[in-house]
């Protein structure tokens, strides 16, 4: 019996007031907090007779440290760290600027390099960074400026009143595996504040609530989201020079699946390695982690990776929708920001700095809502005016039909494109219409029991144990860990589905496309059969939640949307130092 | 009951290590986190301070960095803080941090001070038994029990094989703390809230140099292990085979 993790009922709950509270500690947040505190410095400065407090504003952080669960390339566009800290390059951790990009289109056996690089993948003046560190950093300055992160704690349930927000619960701790309060039981919080900011984060658990609940999203326009999967190596000095970018297309990937791998130089002798794959394929049995190490084992990485070692793992999903799948950003009393929100340029492959953005214009509209008093549907309106206003809209709104082309493949893709790089963002007719990714996944029963085009992404990857790891392997290097005796974080409504009906109409996905092997299908003793003709076996589920690594692939890819991504006791999930 | 417990911060458990460029240490650019057997005393020593009232006072040896474990530290219950803080308390060899600790304390009182029982990163399992040494009082380590007595304290040690040992120590008194003498609490966001204001005196290595003297330990150079895993199948009929493996346990593994 799987116990799934769920607020505790019929416990007496501490609450608190608060101001804002940020739920999600990324750029997106920490920008939104030191925003909020420059702002309030400078009217206290203005008005010493009247001044505001940043005692109550509180950022909910899930990790047990800043910056821990964040996963990017990463490439940091400076535009937006330019208006929130002018200089910041003299102090932020930056690895080194980009001189050199190129593109690559890889087939089995060889590499064409792109004549010129494609504008939108011109990077010069970005700076290679760890996220890791970059957000470790920008947490810093927000407890410099007197904000609270409180890291460890994550925001489990919105607390709602009819369409208004009124703050979030955070986790439970101290519950055991069937749900009991152990010794040690601590109740979640309710944090009751005049407004909410959602920053957590592709696919973020508290942003489907509401999502959920007011229909935030268009369904014409659904966002659609990749996993991005990467690997840190250490490599022989003077194969791959610090800020040297490369991005590649083609294998492992067919021209119908949507993906790309990048190569970030951090140092002489340390590299990002990664692997994007667009969560919209058709074949069950496609292994996202497999297809980055098949990628891996082309001759052209070999040449980079060859005695090198492999030092951390990590996976994350990542919204590719851009501008017309953006769900209501704003209603009463709340605000979304960052990858909740789907920032994301998914031509240029950044959406840190219009996390960081998005992050400034909320904590504006907040810092408003604070002095007038009102954060209502109407004052926060004004969050929406100021992204349109901003330059944000002017980098997605061309880029709007990007993604959404390449849906029947990469080469009409490559086409319509091209198209749109001419015509300013338009096709040659109405903007494409976007559905969820699951949808297209197609019954096992329709696809070739061998597919000796897709043999090198379908089902799990061996791994060499130098070159190419399999899953377990990767997992152990994300350094993620959890309390094992607490229920089950993967929340699944109908098990039932997933030990039958999945397994005959699918084939369990969930094993594959999972980057760190929670699910496993477990041959389950014999059970008897009513006609008592002996016995027959079945696969059951099991989730092996402590390797989880948070991406929210489960939650976005379930064929029959029945898992849902919760958090699990604070302070659990991966360590993604210098990631 | 006045307790001082002594914090230490180490690399996460989990946290990808790297040698710096001299070989003698590792990059720092890493997540730290309270070592265990601490966490484990300063538990104690709250729940001590919650049966027979008094005071938990914290300190820590280290670098900025280590005032993450006062602030947890006080988020959790405890009353004060002490930071010794300075970049040369990391890679101190165990003599001088306590004489640092030691010195630290110039000016106090404490009934008990509690440490863990062994540091996750060097592992010494010195430090707290030089303190009492440096401070004439009694000690005791591998404490898994403390029960206040009209004396002193009645302790339980963890000896091995499952043996335990009893016994009264009066105070003041030096104890290391096992791992799992208790549950660890968790942290509350108003404990979170409330540990901002709550004073952490600094202290650097300036005002406590006079007291130490030279590292009699240095780490010259540290060495990754070369990974010598070896895989050897035996082949034969499972008596042939339990011949073997008796004879490779006996003369090559050396086992018994």
């Amino acid at each position: 019996m799987i116990h799934f993790r769920k607020s505790l009922e019929g416990v007496d709950r501490p609450q608190m007031e608060a101001d804002v509270v940020i739920v999600g500690g990324g750029p997106a947040g920490m920008a939104c907090a030191l925003r909020l505190a420059q702002l309030i410095d400078a009217h206290n400065a203005a008005h010493p007779d009247a001044p505001m407090s940043k005692e109550n504003i509180y950022v909910l952080e899930k990790a047990r440290e800043a910056g821990q669960h964040c996963l990017s390339g990463a490439l940091l566009d400076p535009r937006s760290m330019n208006e929130l800290l002018p200089g910041f390059e003299k102090e932020a951790p930056l690895d080194g600027q980009v001189h050199k990009e190129s593109v690559y289109l890889l087939t089995r056996a060889g590499q064409h390099k792109f004549p010129i690089t494609p504008p939108p993948m011109r990077d010069h003046g970005n700076y290679v960074i760890s996220i890791n560190k970059f957000v470790k950093w920008m947490a810093q300055k927000v407890e410099e400026v007197g904000i609270t992160i409180f890291t460890g704690f994550a925001g489990t349930d919105v607390l709602l009143d009819g369409e208004r927000v009124l703050g979030v619960r955070t986790d439970d701790k101290g519950v055991d595996k069937n749900g009991q309060p152990k010794s040690n039981f601590e109740a979640g919080y309710d944090l009751h504040s005049k407004v909410t900011i959602f920053s957590e984060g592709a696919r973020g658990s508290c942003t489907q609530q509401i999502a959920q609940k007011f229909q935030l999203e268009n369904p014409e326009h659904a966002q659609v989201y990749g996993v991005g999967i990467k690997e840190l190596w250490e490599i022989p000095a003077g194969r791959i020079a610090p800020g040297e970018v490369l991005y590649t297309l083609g294998y492992p990937l067919t021209t119908k699946e949507f993906g790309g791998a990048w190569i970030y130089g951090i140092s002489s002798t340390e590299i990002s390695v990664g692997f994007v794959m667009g969560l919209d394929y058709a074949d069950p049995r496609t292994d996202p982690h497999h297809a980055f190490q098949s990628f891996k084992e082309h001759a052209f990485l070999r040449g980079i990776l060859a005695d090198g070692k492999m030092i951390r793992y990590g996976a994350k999903s990542l919204p590719y929708g851009g501008w017309n799948c953006l769900p209501q950003l704003y209603g009463h009393g709340w605000m979304l920001a960052g990858d909740s929100a789907g920032f994301l340029n998914s031509q240029r492959l950044k959406g840190i700095h219009l996390a960081i953005k998005s992050g400034m214009l909320a904590a504006e509209t907040a810092f408003d809502a604070l002095r007038s008093g009102d954060a209502s549907t109407t004052q926060l309106a004004a969050y929406k005016t100021r992204v349109d206003a901003s330059w944000m809209r002017e980098e997605l709104y061309p880029v709007r039909n990007f993604h959404q082309a390449f849906e029947h493949g990469l080469l009409p893709g490559m086409v319509k494109a091209g198209i749109q790089q001419v015509l300013g963002g338009a096709n040659l007719g109405p903007d494409f219409k976007c559905s969820p990714g699951y949808k297209n996944m197609q019954h096992l029963g329709t696809c070739s029991v061998s597919d000796d085009a897709r043999a090198q992404f379908l089902g799990p990857a061996k791994g060499d144990g130098k070159l190419t790891f399999d899953k377990l392997t990767d997992v152990y290097h994300a350094g993620t860990r959890h309390e094992d005796d607490q229920p089950t974080h993967l929340v699944i409504a109908d098990l039932d589905i997933c030990n039958r009906r999945c397994t005959q109409e699918f084939g369990n996905p969930c094993q594959h496309f999972c980057p760190a092997s929670v699910y496993e299908m477990v041959e389950e003793e014999m059970v008897e059969t009513s006609e008592g003709s002996g016995s027959t076996q079945q696969k059951e589920l099991h989730i092996h939640f402590a390797n989880c690594v948070h991406c929210k692939t489960c939650d976005i890819m379930d064929p029959y949307q029945i898992i849902h991504w919760t958090p699990p006791e604070g302070g659990g999930g991966p360590n993604y130092d210098g990631m | 009951m006045k307790i001082l417990v002594c914090l230490k911060q180490v690399p996460q458990k989990d946290a990808p290590l790297k040698l710096n460029e001299s070989g003698t240490w590792i990059r720092d650019d890493i997540s730290y986190e309270v070592n265990e057997p601490d966490a484990y005393a300063l538990e104690e020593a709250l729940r001590q301070k919650e049966k027979h009232g008094g005071e938990v006072v914290v300190i820590t040896a280290g670098p900025t960095r280590a005032q993450q474990v006062l602030r947890e530290a006080l988020a959790k219950g405890a009353d004060r803080a002490i930071h010794l803080e300075d970049d040369g308390f990391v890679g101190m060899d165990a003599v001088n941090t306590a004489r640092a600790l030691a010195a630290a304390l110039e000016g106090e009182s404490f009934d008990m001070i509690f440490t863990g029982l062994q540091s996750d990163d060097y592992g010494f399992a010195q430090t707290g038994v030089l303190l009492a040494e440096l401070l004439h009082w009694p000690h005791a380590t591998i404490i898994i029990g403390i029960e206040k007595t009209e004396s002193g304290v009645r302790l339980k040690r963890e000896l091995e094989a499952g043996h335990y040992q009893m016994l009264d120590m009066p105070l003041p008194c030096v104890l290391t703390i096992q791992s799992g003498i208790n549950k660890l609490r968790y942290a509350t966001l108003i404990g979170i809230k409330q540990a901002k204001n709550k004073p952490v005196k600094r202290l650097t290595l300036a005002d406590v140099q006079g007291k130490l003297g030279k590292n009699l330990q240095v780490v010259e150079r540290l060495y990754v292990p070369v990974k010598q895993k070896k895989t050897e199948m035996l082949e034969g009929t499972s008596v042939e085979l339990a011949k073997k493996l008796v004879e490779k346990l006996r003369n090559e593994v050396r086992v018994f």
